[in-house]
């Protein structure tokens, strides 16, 4: 009689496939940057070589002037980078009503000797105070804030109030 | 009276048999996430903070131009002259019509180089910039 030879069990030992599964998972990981890039946002606008100047009445203009030192000036008067966003809150206010052209324009002004910290802090200063008549304005007339709201509507909000900053060149010091 | 302890006949066991099917799930996930750093960044910066921050949804768009502590202009993988800006700015602009340029400049640079850069985007055509900032808490 013939007796059937037992075939041992031929398997492949996956007990450590998790082990090094999870080498591996924590590699990436660790090698993973998840860092979403945050700035604040500008248009340039574009390149001409002889630049016609417009004529813009005084009471659309809100003129930022900074120097060296980082003393700010606004519309002639010595302001504090605090000081921006209430003064230009209620400049911006004043407007919403206005038809396009007569919407208010931010001047911004450096010297060539200017920290660009302080720059972008008056920078920020003036888009946060931008940003706040836009949320102010959806929440009186939407009931929400301007980021829940939806595209179309979003739109109006920006066509009643356009973010407009003007990048003046800077000029070398005068002595 | 003699107490017994009650004891389930069942297998009191959690199968493991899955947990590689479930890290590898994991795994994949980061795999695919993961966006390795392409470029050594060569020169020294501090980002200013600010707070009406915005986020850039599409991060394929985004070149970067640093600007060091010591006015040192790096693109892509190496340091450039001012003069440099312009060519190099305007053939990524050829490949990528959309392209915002992040500026990661360093917060003690001067206006000066600032501008000059900028006037160098407006002549290369790359009109949508960023000035990367840490969120102000």
């Amino acid at each position: 009689m013939i007796k059937k030879k037992k075939i041992p069990e031929a398997s492949i030992p996956t007990s450590s496939m998790a082990d090094i599964a999870f080498l591996l998972l924590l590699f990436f990981l660790v090698a993973t940057v998840i860092d979403v890039d945050t700035g604040i946002g500008l248009t340039l606008p574009e390149y001409v070589e002889d630049i016609e100047t417009v004529e813009v009445p005084k009471d659309r203009m809100a003129a930022l002037l900074i120097n060296e030192r980082g003393d700010i000036l606004l519309d002639g008067e010595q302001v504090s980078v605090f000081q921006i966003k209430n003064n230009l809150k209620k400049r911006i206010v004043e407007k919403i009503e206005l038809p396009k052209a007569k919407k208010l324009i931010v001047s911004l002004k450096t010297d060539r000797k200017t920290f660009y910290n302080t720059y972008v802090q008056a920078l920020d200063q003036v888009k946060l105070s931008f940003f706040e008549v836009r949320d102010e304005y959806s929440n009186a007339n939407f009931g929400r804030r301007y980021i829940d709201l939806k595209p179309d509507q979003q739109d109006e909000v920006k066509e009643k109030i356009p973010i407009i900053i003007s990048l003046a060149e800077p000029e070398v010091v005068k002595k | 009276m003699k107490f017994e302890k009650r004891r389930a006949t069942t297998k009191q066991e959690i199968p493991t048999a899955s947990m590689p099917d479930i890290v590898f799930m994991l795994l994949l996930f980061f795999m695919v996430t993961t966006t390795l750093r392409e470029v050594d960044v060569l020169v020294d910066f501090k980002l200013p903070d600010a707070q009406a921050i915005e986020k850039i949804e599409n991060k394929r768009l985004i070149s970067y131009i640093w600007v060091g502590n010591t006015g040192k202009i790096q693109i892509n993988d190496s340091i450039v002259m001012l003069g440099d800006v312009q060519p190099l700015m305007y053939t990524k602009r050829q490949e990528l019509p959309n392209i915002i340029v992040s500026l990661r400049i360093d917060r003690n640079s001067d206006m000066g180089l600032v501008t000059d850069i900028q006037q160098e985007l407006r002549k290369a055509y790359c009109l949508r910039i960023n000035y990367s900032a840490n969120i102000k808490i």
